[in-house]
């Protein structure tokens, strides 16, 4: 649909709508049309078949006047009062949008031209509706949606006939939770033993396994003292380790770009660390949110990462509509995120047209892109991590620029216009092959310095200096010319240096520079000699334009200290990048002394904008997002950015209020304005949509069990009561979320065995009344952390740059390569892991492990062959498995039942049975410990959460 | 495996444990926990999702409808392949080959156009249909009459990535499943012993999505394509050579037993006996896997059709071979076949796939002969198997290519306003062709069709109704086809 149209909007060219408007005005001079004679029958004959009472196609009646006016899914008005020519309506029913012909030609016959016309008359004299003949429809968008009603005050309720030997109403919780287990007539089950419970709360909160001692202490501890071992693992670290990974899956976090080019993000780390602090910290939920959306202006750079975490298509093509979609595409995944991570509401669903259940109209979609208007993926300072003294610095250097840059740019209107360069200047730039000559002069060394490129890191194939007045090419190092430059571009095979004079053309012999649109590269000869003539190029094959010097100087130098330049890019007519000039080409058309004057006040602005780069560079950037003036957003037609209609203005969605804000709100304060409006304790959904992704970790299923969609669509709480009772504490308590988890963890809901009876799995199989806790497979980073730990090879390095387990391919599009060798390093838990999209872990991945795509609010539980396959056989795990080995021999000794009964207290926290031991003794007799040691590796009892 | 571990009852009670997202419980149902919206539509419109069996959940389902094709081999062209230089022959292009292209000169992914370009390749007609195909692909022009063209595709975006995202996911974004994996979900596999879903990378190396292309999305990652070609073969797959078949058979057996006895522990816990079974399965697959992908037992004149005996030209050898490993697999039950020809951008543009924008000519005479003959040969020995009666073959690639040369170059630009797929096999007409684009092979005029119908038409032939095969994903009915898509009715046969 989307792309008919955008056919139908390409082919047509200039639409006839003045012409008709033309008309249609002296017609409605003339003679008044009367809407209850003339219009509504038409309306009924035509149109109310399938925009009536009965089928109301695309959410649009024509029989209720507000509807009418304000439209349906398409969230634009159809008929727009005096301008019947604006009036998509009349587009409709007269065929001129041939993608929408009304009524559709199945439906019914087409009104005649005169019919048409009576319409257009109407509209043209104001579409006049009299309010007695407006109708009303019963179900207009409306707010009696459970998530959007407020939290309410509940007090517990009373629970009677309770078997509280079995399960004491412990906390509030357990009292919600057995009253709707009496509802459906299910017992409770019983406190789970104490070894399955403090595995439990390891796995659960920390997401590993509780060490031997940690479990013969808990056993040998007095009654009662559960609440502190939670206390103490939610003070431990680990914590943070294993929570910030579920926020992290929803909020789509990853360290790629993802889509084709999909290039690593090495500075995005610093969101992830923010996360992994912010909960061990114990950080209030508000502050949490209010940073993530608005940290640059609340000290927090890092918190910024939620907003550019997500995959972004960075191939650029001066075909506007997909540099427009692209953007799009940017802006939409904020939203998404934003909305989905905070309301649990699909607000994207609103794009293209009002949301087809939630009451969520097209323009609150696009009011909230306007929020995000200003911005951008990238990297930005830390200005929290900044030294004072270098904050300084900047901000007179940037002063200093911002003159520069004035002044330069108040030459501009002195130049000749473009096409009036001097006449001797020579071709542009290009590619392949670029010649410059110059008057003879001794040398011992050329160097070429790149001042600019279109785009990227400079390459030269080949740099060729003569000998004056011949054609020998005496940079060769077969000549022996020595090659230095200002730094090589890293771990290419195709790329070297000593490519830049190996007398060999194209890519794969070429140099790159190290230097973003810069760098140098120069040849030392033997022996001082006359030199008239430097040939270079991009790539001489043709094949490649990229990475062009298209701004650079050749100089000339007898001692390698002073220099002298020969020749340079400003002898050569401007290069278009995108058809436009570069900003310093007009100097060749001022006169000789505004030219001079111009060009060092050029030279100076390039050196304070190298300046304050290098001072940014001292401090450390993070892929934080980029922060700029809000572009104007307008509502698209259908979501077609070819089809801009009305502005809009920054704002929420009109069912929850307004946040005030006009068009000219700074873009900063339009996300704190935003962040404050989620975080007030009136919204309905932020401290609901939390508690229940707390309550959804803990217990495997949330309350509500689509926890990033708390809409029409989505499902509804099993215990709406409670969920009010959690939301309504949790904001009672600063949004602290470490009070949630001590809440839950006290309860006797969650201390119960997850041991299933019968009776219970027939009315409740998948447990969400909460009859047992729920017992489940751990995901792939649980999997993998409990068996480096196992192995006693878990690297506890916490925290910075992420280890890749990736060999990467740095051409344009990046490729990546599992590693056949591991280190220390990539022993770290997987948080640490460098998330690339698309590229999961070659052992883990398949553990339904998400890579960042989309949001994933809860992750699916697959069992495949795939993933037997890997934890038997892969590389890795053999790996781990001889560790293990070694390990139990070291701590068990020689004798082989020692170190089965170490084994299983290590990987089940409990001894072995009399059968277990001897069949194990029996196995590594015949097989080895190793064998034993993979079995291990690849049970259940080891990989569940029970 | 034994399956009495599973009592009945229990199992049947608590077929959500397993893949807890696919089956919403009757608890949720009976409670109206989960508002019925899907129910208010009118009967024959709700949406269908399948039941999986946790313990196994590739196990066959029934289509929507009586299908006409069982399984779906699709030949994926990496880096969009020309339409003008293959199957979209048009006069007008070569009478006004050199002048400028009529209306505004477009602005397309790398810039500004040259002048309209007829195809270096000649274009011949071939069997009795008279349909003109280039030269480039002289061996699949003479199938042409066994062939379905859809010359009026058209896209959604020109740059690579999004559009395999588009072709093989129907969304532009990453991140969504793929047209292998619905067809899993829906469908299963006659085939326990294999992967029901196999994608065949290219030999030299991935497509440019990677994996979107054969991923999962928020389907169960049960249902994701398993990669593997003639030349490397699934990760993992083997028992290292260090460990003997005696000692892997012994410990397996152990971890057997191991996990046997903590299910009693867990009577009827359907996600602990599905990972018992995983691993039963994993050890037929072990068997299973190598003895297909061993194509030693395939005699001289079938590695001779496919071109798998080139000496000459490698990459097509390893290509021929790709080919007959899909056709092993296809005869084998596996449901869901993904042939890779074309790879992700290395060594420059157009070099590793037909991303043809600078020298067409010199690249794609790298990419015709790699494609040509294997394929025909697939298609030809398909035939004489008998296996067209239940295989539905396509053949797509990005999106199309510029009638155009570039501006100051000798290749193609990208273009999604017009391309051309085709189809062969079940259920599809033969030697027909579908839609047209312009004088120039510009753009789609006659009967536009979206890659929303293309995926609604290859589920239809496989007994899917696109509208209604859905999965709950966060409170949306997620489908291939999103809310768009049409049947391509007069393509069916």
């Amino acid at each position: 649909m989307w792309f008919c149209c955008l056919l139908a909007v390409l082919g047509s060219g200039a639409s006839s709508d003045g012409m008709v408007q033309t008309e249609s005005d002296l017609a409605s001079v003339t003679d008044p049309v009367d809407f209850e004679s003339e219009i509504q029958p038409l309306l009924a004959t035509h149109c109310l078949a399938c925009h009536g009472p009965s089928r109301r196609e695309s959410n649009y009646r024509l029989d209720v006047k507000q509807i009418a006016m304000q439209g349906g899914d398409f969230g634009e008005p159809p008929i727009v009062p005096g301008r019947s020519g604006e009036s998509p309506l009349v587009a409709y029913i007269s065929g001129e949008d041939p993608d929408l012909v009304m009524p559709p030609s199945e439906q019914g016959s087409p009104m005649t031209p005169e019919q048409i016309d009576l319409v257009r008359r109407w509209i043209d004299q104001g579409a006049k509706w009299p309010e007695h003949l407006a109708g009303h429809d019963r179900e207009e968008i409306s707010t009696d949606h459970w998530a959007f009603q407020p939290i309410r005050h509940v007090e517990p309720p009373q629970v009677r006939d309770w078997p509280e030997a079995v399960f004491p109403l412990t906390n509030p919780i357990d009292r919600f939770v057995a009253k709707r287990l009496q509802e459906e007539s299910l017992e409770p089950s019983p406190p789970a033993d104490r070894t399955t419970l403090i595995r439990r709360i390891f796995l659960d909160l920390h997401g590993l396994q509780p060490d031997l001692s940690t479990v013969q202490a808990y056993q040998q501890a007095q009654p009662g003292s559960y609440s502190q071992w939670v206390d103490q693992l939610l003070a431990h670290p680990h914590y943070g380790e294993r929570w910030a990974r579920h926020w992290l899956d929803v909020v789509r976090f990853g360290e790629s770009t993802g889509f084709e080019v999909n290039r690593d993000r090495p500075n995005a780390f610093y969101y992830r660390d923010y996360v992994i602090d912010s909960l061990n910290q114990d950080k209030s939920y508000r502050d949490f949110v209010r940073e993530q959306l608005a940290g640059d202006i609340l000290g927090v750079d890092e918190a910024t990462g939620f907003l550019v975490g997500g995959p972004n298509d960075i191939v650029k093509s001066p075909d506007i509509n997909l540099t427009l979609m692209q953007r799009q595409d940017e802006l939409a995944d904020y939203v998404h995120t934003t909305s989905a991570s905070f309301l649990a509401l699909t607000v994207a669903c609103a794009r293209c047209h009002n949301h087809k259940f939630d009451a969520i109209l097209q323009k609150d979609y696009y009011a909230l892109q306007a929020v995000f208007a200003g911005v951008r993926h990238g990297e930005r300072p830390l200005k929290n991590q900044v030294p004072e003294t270098v904050r300084q610095s900047l901000s007179a250097r940037g002063a200093e620029l911002a003159a520069s840059q004035t002044k330069f740019e108040s030459y501009r209107e002195h130049a000749q216009p473009p096409g009036d360069e001097p006449a001797n200047l020579l071709e542009s730039v290009n590619a392949k092959r670029n010649t410059d000559r110059f008057t003879a002069r001794p040398a011992r060394f050329v160097r070429f310095t790149i001042e600019r490129t279109n785009g990227a890191e400079p390459c030269l194939d080949e740099l060729e200096v003569f000998a004056a007045g011949t054609d020998r090419n005496i940079a060769l190092a077969s000549e022996g010319g020595v090659a230095s430059s200002s730094g090589n571009y890293a771990n290419n095979p195709k790329h070297q240096l000593p490519h830049i004079h190996d007398g060999l053309y194209g890519n794969d012999k070429s140099w790159i520079s190290d230097t973003t649109e810069g760098g140098w590269v120069q040849i030392e000869f033997p022996e001082e000699i006359m030199v008239d003539r430097v040939d270079w190029g991009r790539d001489r094959t043709a094949v490649y334009s990229d990475r062009l010097a298209i701004g650079y100087r050749i100089a000339l130098s007898l001692d390698g200290q002073e220099w002298q330049v020969a020749s340079s890019s400003r002898q050569r007519k401007p290069f278009l990048v995108n058809g436009k000039e570069p900003e310093d080409a007009f100097v060749v058309r001022l006169e000789p002394e505004l030219a001079s004057q111009a060009r060092e006040e050029y030279q100076r602005l390039v050196g304070l904008r190298k300046q304050v780069a290098e001072l940014q560079a001292s401090t450390p950037t993070g892929y934080v997002g980029l922060f700029g003036p809000a572009e104007k957003i307008k509502r698209l037609h259908r979501g077609d950015p070819l089809e801009p209609r009305e502005e809009i203005i920054p704002d929420t969605l009109t069912v929850m209020g307004s946040l005030g804000l006009s068009g000219e709100t700074p873009e900063a304060e339009r996300r704190l304005k935003l962040a404050d409006w989620l975080v007030d304790e009136a919204n309905p959904l932020t401290a609901r949509v939390i508690v229940n992704r707390v309550w959804h970790y803990h217990f495997g299923a949330g309350l509500v069990d689509t926890p990033s969609d708390f809409g029409v669509n989505g499902a509804r709480p099993t215990h709406p009561e409670l969920l009010d009772w959690l939301a309504w504490q949790f904001m009672e308590h600063g949004w602290s979320l470490k009070w949630l988890h001590r809440q839950i963890l006290n309860s006797s809901t969650y201390r119960q065995s997850s041991a299933p009876r019968a009776e219970a799995n027939q009315v409740d199989a998948d447990g969400r009344l909460l009859w047992r806790f729920p017992p489940r497979r751990l995901e792939a980073e649980a999997i993998r952390d409990c068996v480096l730990q196992l192995s006693g090879k878990l690297n506890p390095k916490a925290g910075g740059p992420g280890f890749l387990l990736f060999e990467v391919d740095h051409e344009n599009v990046h490729h990546y390569f599992p590693l056949k060798e591991y280190t220390d390093e990539h022993f770290r838990r997987m948080i640490y892991m460098t998330k690339i999209r698309q590229e999961q872990d070659e052992v883990f991945g398949v553990f339904d492990c998400p890579d960042g795509g989309q949001t994933i609010p809860r992750r699916n539980r697959s069992t495949t062959a795939l993933q037997a396959l890997n934890l038997l056989n892969s590389r890795f795990m053999l790996q781990q498995a001889s560790f293990l080995a070694d390990r139990l021999q070291n701590e068990a000794g020689d004798r082989v039942k020692d170190q089965v009964r170490l084994a299983f207290e290590l990987a089940y926290s409990r001894q072995p049975a009399q059968d277990e031991l001897d069949e194990s003794v029996a196995l590594i007799e015949l097989h080895g410990l190793e064998a034993f040691c993979r079995a291990l590796l690849n049970s259940n009892e080891f990989l569940f959460l029970s | 495996m034994n399956f009495d571990l599973l009592n009945r009852r229990g199992f049947l009670g608590s077929t959500a444990t397993g893949l807890s997202s696919i089956a919403l419980t009757h608890l949720l149902n009976q409670n109206s926990l989960l508002r019925p919206r899907a129910d208010d539509r009118e009967e024959g419109k709700r949406p269908i999702r399948p039941t999986i069996d946790p313990k196994n959940p590739n196990r066959a389902r029934a289509p929507h409808f009586s299908p006409a094709a069982k399984n779906v081999l699709v030949i994926f062209c990496a880096g969009a392949c020309s339409q003008l230089d293959t199957f979209d022959y048009k006069p007008e292009l070569v009478r006004r080959d050199g002048q400028p292209m009529p209306g505004d000169n477009v602005i397309t992914f790398q810039g500004e156009q040259g002048n309209l370009q007829k195809s270096p390749w000649e274009f011949k007609p071939r069997g009795e249909s008279g349909k003109m195909v280039s030269t480039l692909v002289d061996h699949i022009g003479e199938l042409a009459d066994d062939l379905c063209f859809i010359h009026s595709l058209t896209g959604k975006t020109n740059t690579h990535g999004p559009g395999e995202n588009f072709m093989s996911t129907g969304f532009t974004l990453d991140g969504f499943p793929s047209m292998g994996a619905w067809v899993t979900y829906a469908l299963g596999s006659e085939n326990q012993d294999l992967p029901a879903f196999v994608a065949i990378p290219d030999p030299r190396g991935t497509p440019q999505s990677s994996v979107n292309n054969w991923g999962p999305g928020f389907l169960p990652a049960v249902f994701q394509g398993t990669d593997f070609n003639a030349a490397s073969p699934i990760r993992n797959l083997v028992r290292p050579d260090r460990i003997s078949i005696e000692r892997d058979r012994a410990t397996r057996d152990y971890l057997r037993r191991l996990n046997e006895r903590h299910l009693q522990k867990f009577p009827g816990d359907s996600e602990l006996a599905a990972r018992i079974a995983s691993y039963e399965l994993a050890a037929r697959m072990q068997l299973s896997v190598p003895r297909i992908s061993d194509l030693s037992t395939e005699p001289a004149h079938i590695l001779s059709m496919y071109g798998a005996d080139d000496t000459e030209n490698k990459l097509k050898a390893q290509f021929a071979r790709n080919c007959i490993l899909a056709r092993r697999l296809i005869e084998n039950g596996v449901r869901f076949v993904q042939l890779f020809n074309g790879a992700y951008q290395t060594g420059g543009e157009g070099v590793s796939n037909w991303d043809g924008h600078k020298t067409i000519k010199k690249h794609y005479d790298i990419h015709g002969p790699i494609l040509d003959q294997p394929v025909a040969g697939l298609l030809k020995d398909l035939k004489q198997r008998g296996m067209l009666e239940d295989t539905l073959v396509v053949w797509c690639t990005e999106f199309g290519r510029m009638p155009t040369f570039q501006k100051g170059a000798s290749g193609r630009d990208h273009n999604p306003a017009g391309f051309t797929a085709w189809m062969a096999g079940a259920g599809v007409k033969r030697g027909y062709e579908y839609g047209a684009t312009d004088e120039f092979g510009y753009k789609a005029v006659d009967k536009p069709a979206t890659v929303y119908d293309f995926h609604a038409t290859i589920l239809h032939l496989l007994g899917l109704d696109h509208e209604r095969l859905s999965y709950y994903h966060n409170g949306i009915e997620r489908r291939l086809t999103d809310v768009h898509g049409h049947v391509i009715r007069d393509v069916l046969s």
